[in-house]
Order: structure tokens, then C-alpha cells, then sequence
């Protein structure tokens, strides 16, 4: 078993390799599939027929998240079409062949959790399940896209970066200050993805007026996205699922990641603003006519729209500061901010359903199935019992080895994938050696949403900003962005790393 | 002309599918689309020619990039089709113009004013060429051959469904060692003339 197991894996390892190299036919590699999957099967069957089918398991369950990393890296199949075949490998394979429980399917789907009245509204800070699909974590962006896109529609965020560069007198310092602070505050409540499309394509306009190059400003930018969304437990991706999975609300996370956070965008902007102040200064120097700039009224589309969209959006930042007091949970305010958008939108509502970024849904979809087959299988539990022997127990080398392992793995893979995977892991660390979980947990959210900054395809924020300024005549090279980014995410994960043990040290036997 | 003309030239390196591309566009009196495309490009974007040219014709690194939502961060894919969208562009506004490398065999492959050429070389013609032209050793010309017709591969691949020099993706393929290059534009004229006859 074991030897065709490792056999199957050569193969896939041989086909990707050649794959990624293009010296790979296609037949070669249907080929050469089908031979990985035979020897899987058999290693498979031949595990089951003896005593070790939970370590088969374990391996089926291993090879399938290695294999949905590896294509998720290269890029070359939509991502949600890999987690979800690996999500159904992951339910055929390890649940059904391997494990031969139906429990452990139904529980990974986790859809009758939707249906109890505690998963819309909770008395207390209730725990969801973290084993399987985070139906709360899907729901809840769902209704956000839908609330972005109203906003987008009626031109929303193209004003408010217009009327801030009307407000700064279109002077380049005062802006670059004003739009990395917006950047950051908008991203604390509404996907970076957005934020940084609307903000880089202002910032190409503007600098193209202005004439100044728009390069330091959209890293800049950037940067800030992905502080803020570290701030809130809708920010960023990685805490709505931390949040949802272990309990915690949104002032929460304010109070705990909002406040480093904070500190740390002070020092960013110091940081930015040092380090871009020659090519700044020479933007300042320039003439300015304010009379050529365009009218941030022009942006909105329509007012009635724009009113609305910008209600809803009061609204959904209400309830979710409030949601620790009220009890409704975050899918039940992203169900309601996409009903409230879409009942107002009137027939514009079929449109702005078919720019929901469907895709992205049905990739957190496959990737809590193959995630809950490696909870399911103990693997985490493993991996979890392996950090707590390499830190000895040590509660500060744990947080430090989470912080620092979270943001360097974040740097070059979707930390989205990685922080689904360690918040398992976080928890029977807790279980077994004791440590504070919120302590593993804010740990985990800072290290994946600041890791994520350091290289341009570490986050999807960075992504999408040097794609809108190479589309604009600015391409960004890796040397430049790492050179800006790099020693910035190093400065704010030491704020995080101290700020974390000044501020948990009770609870971490410091003092 | 009336009729909608427009030539791809695909090459080897050191071919001299360049010249011969030049060439056919004079017979023509067509323009030549190569890297100049980048600097209309660069002048309707108010931006560096010379930072776009940096990743002209190269591919997308595909452990150091990532898409998001189409969004792609690698620079060489996102002006690689900046220039597909110009080529496009031009070709859908009904001009007829000779267009080197960029994919255009593939990107144009529904336009029927498209003729697909492909230029190669034997390798000792091209690793004299390479060296006279650029004044090198004939070590160093060949390293250089080999790496540029690696990028163009692994680019022109890397967009397009056809393979790179495989005579299937394109209408003639002509060995210049052959006829020369001064033949090579005889013959491919005469075949274009033919074919629009």
C-alpha cells in the first residue's frame, strides 16, 4: 500500500514538474494521470483491506490538499474548479472509499446547520462548527458582494476617492496620506478587491493629471488595504473564517487586531512616506490646475441609487458593530444587507446577482470540503501536536512560530487555504498544551493578513492593484514591489509580534 | 488595396524572419507592426515605452504570478495583451498591415484577410547571422538563439493553442537558408499573391 501510494506520488510529482515546464503532451499527461490514479486506488484498497485504513486515509487526504496547493499555484485551472474537484475527490475518496462514513460526509457539508435558528441568530457568543463547510463564512460574503456591487453601481466609491482628492486640494503629499488612510479604513468593513480597484484606477487617473507616477501610491495603497482588513472580522477573508469558526464578534476583533493594527498603520504611513518622499516631493513641486480635475458629482450615477447604497451600507456597519449585543450572526447581516440592496435595486437586482463573484464562493465551497477530510482524517491534529513539541510547550515561541510561519506561508500562497487549515490546528494546540486560543487566534489572523503584503501575489488586494497599474502603462516588476513591501511587513509583523506579548502576557505566563 | 491583407510572421531566431517581414510590408506598402506597437501604446497611455518593452514578448512566470477575478499580477501578461487588444483593434477597424510575432496566428485566426507565415532557419545559417549582426562569438550567438527561441516558444504557447514553428499552425513555412532571404520574399509574395488572387 504504502509503496503505491509513494509510487502514485512520483508520478503526479514527474507530471507536474513537466507539466509546468511544457515538455508534457496532453495525452502524456492523461496518461500518465491515469496511472497516479490507478496506483492511488490500489494503495487505497489494499490500506483498507488491512488494519490501516485511517493511515490511508490520512494519506488520501494529505495527497488531495497537496495536489489542490500545488494547481491553486500554478495558476493554470480555475482555482474554484480545483477545490471543488478535490472537495468531491475529498468526499468520494477519504470519507466514502477510505473511512466509509456517511457521518463524516454530512458533517463536512455541514448544510443542516444553516437550518437551525442559532446559525442567524445567537443569545451569546455561540461557536460555529469549524469541521466542514463555513456556510456562515460563504453566506455572509455573498451578501456583501451584492452590497459592493450596488455601491460600485451607483458610483460610490469613485466619488468618495474624488471628493477626498477635492477635500486635499489635489495636493500629491496630502493625498497619498488621505488615500492610504482610506484605503485602510475601507477595507476594514468592504473586500480589499474592491477597494483597491476603485482606489488604483483613481490613482492612475489622478496621476496622470497630476503627473506624478502613480507607482508608490497604489503600493502604498496596497499595503494599507490589507492592514485595515486585518483590523475587523470582516476585512479580510481569513478572519471572517477565524471569526465565525471559533465565535468571535466583530469588537472582538476591533479591540484585539484593530488596536495593532492601528499602531502599526502609523508607522506604515511614517515607513511610505520615507521611503517615496523624493518622488513625492518631486509631484509637489508641479503647477496644479484644479479647474481641469474632474467633479466628484460626476461619478455618481444616479442619486436615488447612490442615497441607498450608501444607507445600506451605514446599516450593515451598524449591525455588525453591534452584532455582539443584538445577536444576529454575520450570515444573517450579510443576508439581509443582500436582500436590502436587492429589494431596492428594483430590475437592476438580476443584474447585480450576475456580478456576484460566484467563482470565489464555490472555491471556499471545495476548500472547507478538502480541509474538514484533513480534520476529519486527524492529520491536523498531527500537524498541531508537531508545533506544540518544536516550541516545547512554550506558549511565546507558539504565538511567534504561528505569527511568523502564518505570514511567510501568506506570502506566497492564498492565505485564505492556510488559514482555513490552521484554525484546526490553533485549536487542538489550545486543547492540548493549554495555551490561550484567542491569543492563537488573533496570532493567526495578523500573520496571514500581513504576510500576505510582502509579495505581489500574496494577497488578492496586491493582485489586482499592480494588474490595474500595469494596465494603465505602470507595470510593477517583483524587484520593485518586494523591495517597497518587504521591509514593511517585516516592521509591522515585530509591532504584532511585541504588541501581542506586551499586551497577552498574562496569558501567555510572562508575567 | 481593397481587400483586407495582413501577414503574421512568426521566426526563428536569427532567421532573419524580421528583415523578410520588413520586406513584404514594402512590397505591400503595408505597415510593420513589431515592437513599435509598445510605443503607440505607450503614447496613448501617457506612460515609458521603455518600461513596457522590458516584458515585450515574454511569458507570465507561472510560479511568481497569480489572477484574481482576471486580474493577472505579472506584467509580461498584461502587456503581452495590451498588445493583442491593439493587433485586434487594428485588424476589426478593416487595416491591413504585417504584424512579427505577438501571437497574431492565433489571435487573428477568425480574420480571412489573414495570411500566417513562418520563418525558419538551418542552424548554422542563423548562428552566422546572430554573430555578424550583433558582432559575438558564435558560442555566445548560439546561447543567444537558443535562449530567445525558448522565450518565444514558451510565449507564443503560453497565449495560443497552436505550437510555436509546428507547420500545422501556420499557412507556408519557409527555410530562408534556403532560398535566401531576397527568395524567401519572392517566394512568399508570389504565394500571397496566389492565395488573394
Amino acid at each position: 500500500m504504502v509503496l503505491s501510494s509513494i509510487l502514485a506520488v512520483v508520478v503526479f510529482a514527474v507530471m507536474f514538474i513537466m507539466a509546468a515546464r511544457d515538455r508534457l503532451s496532453r495525452t502524456a499527461a492523461m496518461g500518465m494521470s491515469a496511472l497516479g490514479a490507478v496506483l492511488l486506488l490500489f494503495g487505497t484498497f489494499m490500506g483498507i483491506s488491512g488494519n490501516d485504513s485511517s493511515l490511508v486515509a490520512q494519506i488520501v487526504a494529505v495527497l488531495i490538499f497537496v495536489v489542490m496547493f500545488v494547481l491553486i499555484i500554478m495558476d493554470k485551472i480555475e482555482r474554484h474548479i480545483v477545490t471543488l474537484c478535490c472537495g468531491l475527490a475529498t468526499l468520494v475518496m477519504v470519507f466514502g472509499i477510505c473511512m466509509k462514513s456517511f457521518d463524516a460526509v454530512w458533517e463536512t457539508l455541514n448544510v443542516a446547520n444553516i437550518f437551525t435558528p442559532e446559525f442567524w441568530y445567537t443569545a451569546g457568543s455561540a461557536e460555529e462548527s469549524s469541521s466542514g463547510i463555513n456556510w456562515a463564512t460563504i453566506i455572509f460574503i455573498a451578501g456583501m458582494m451584492v452590497m459592493v456591487e450596488g455601491m460600485a453601481k451607483a458610483g460610490f466609491f469613485r466619488w468618495l476617492c474624488m471628493t477626498l482628492a477635492k477635500l486635499v486640494k489635489y495636493k500629491v503629499i496630502p493625498l497619498f496620506i488621505t488615500f492610504m488612510l482610506m484605503s485602510a479604513v475601507l477595507s476594514m468593513f468592504i473586500d480589499s478587491i474592491t477597494v483597491i480597484l476603485f482606489l488604483a484606477a483613481v490613482t492612475v487617473e489622478l496621476a496622470q493629471l497630476l503627473k506624478f507616477n502613480p507607482i508608490p501610491m497604489i503600493l502604498s495603497e496596497v499595503f494599507c488595504a490589507n492592514l485595515g482588513g486585518s483590523a475587523t472580522m470582516c476585512g479580510d477573508p481569513p478572519n471572517i473564517i477565524v471569526g465565525t469558526s471559533l465565535g468571535y464578534s466583530f469588537a472582538d476583533f476591533l479591540t484585539n487586531t484593530g488596536v495593532i493594527a492601528g499602531i502599526s498603520l502609523i508607522f506604515v504611513l511614517a515607513y511610505f512616506f520615507l521611503i517615496f518622499r523624493k518622488e513625492l516631493k518631486e509631484a509637489s513641486e508641479q503647477n496644479i490646475d484644479i479647474s481641469a480635475m474632474p467633479d466628484p458629482k460626476e461619478a455618481i450615477t444616479n442619486k436615488r441609487d447612490f442615497v441607498i447604497s450608501l444607507v445600506i451600507f451605514l446599516i450593515a456597519v451598524v449591525l455588525l458593530v453591534t452584532h455582539a449585543q443584538t445577536g444576529l450572526t454575520v450570515a444573517f447581516i450579510g443576508g439581509v444587507v443582500a436582500v436590502l440592496t436587492l429589494a431596492t435595486s428594483g430590475k437592476h437586482a438580476l443584474e447585480l446577482l450576475k456580478k456576484v463573484d460566484y467563482k470565489t464562493l464555490l472555491f471556499f465551497i471545495g476548500l472547507f470540503v478538502v480541509v474538514g477530510g484533513l480534520e476529519q482524517t486527524g492529520v491536523l491534529v498531527v500537524v498541531a501536536d508537531f508545533i506544540g513539541n518544536i516550541s516545547g510547550g512554550n506558549a511565546l515561541l507558539m504565538v511567534a512560530i504561528i505569527i511568523w510561519v502564518s505570514a511567510i506561508a501568506s506570502s506566497v500562497v492564498d492565505n485564505i487555504p492556510f488559514a482555513a487549515t490552521m484554525i484546526p490546528i490553533i485549536k487542538t494546540l489550545s486543547l492540548t498544551t493549554g495555551t490561550n486560543l484567542d491569543v492563537l487566534a488573533w496570532s493567526l489572523s495578523l500573520g496571514t493578513d500581513i504576510g500576505g503584503s510582502a509579495t505581489p501575489i500574496g494577497a488578492s488586494a496586491n493582485v489586482v492593484g499592480t494588474s490595474v497599474a500595469a494596465k494603465h502603462g505602470y507595470p510593477i516588476s517583483w524587484g520593485r514591489y518586494l523591495k517597497a513591501c518587504v521591509p514593511a511587513t517585516v516592521m509591522v509583523l515585530i509591532i504584532c509580534t511585541v504588541s501581542i506579548f506586551v499586551r497577552y502576557g498574562a496569558e501567555l505566563g510572562i508575567y | 488595396m481593397s481587400k483586407q491583407l495582413i501577414i503574421s510572421v512568426g521566426r526563428e531566431f536569427g532567421s532573419g524572419g524580421h528583415i523578410v517581414a520588413a520586406k513584404l510590408a514594402e512590397h505591400f506598402g503595408l505597415p510593420l507592426l513589431d515592437s513599435n506597437i509598445l510605443g503607440e501604446i505607450a503614447k496613448e497611455k501617457h506612460t515609458s515605452e521603455e518600461e513596457l518593452r522590458k516584458y515585450d514578448e515574454s511569458a507570465r512566470n507561472p510560479l511568481f504570478s497569480r489572477t484574481v477575478n482576471g486580474f493577472s499580477n505579472s506584467p509580461e501578461e498584461v502587456i503581452a495583451q495590451m498588445q493583442f487588444d491593439y493587433i485586434k483593434g487594428r485588424a476589426d477597424a478593416g487595416e491591413s498591415f504585417v504584424v512579427i510575432g505577438r501571437c497574431a496566428d492565433w489571435i487573428l485566426r477568425d480574420n480571412p484577410g489573414l495570411v500566417r507565415v513562418f520563418i525558419l532557419g538551418d542552424k548554422e545559417a542563423k548562428i552566422q547571422r546572430t554573430a555578424e549582426r550583433e558582432g559575438i562569438s558564435r558560442e555566445r550567438a548560439k546561447f543567444r538563439m537558443e535562449q530567445a527561441d525558448k522565450r518565444r516558444k514558451y510565449y507564443h504557447n503560453t497565449h495560443s493553442e497552436n505550437k510555436w514553428g509546428d507547420s500545422r499552425s501556420y499557412d507556408i513555412t519557409v527555410n530562408s537558408s534556403k532560398l535566401g532571404l531576397d527568395g524567401t520574399v519572392d517566394l512568399l509574395i508570389k504565394y500571397i499573391e496566389l492565395k488573394n488572387a
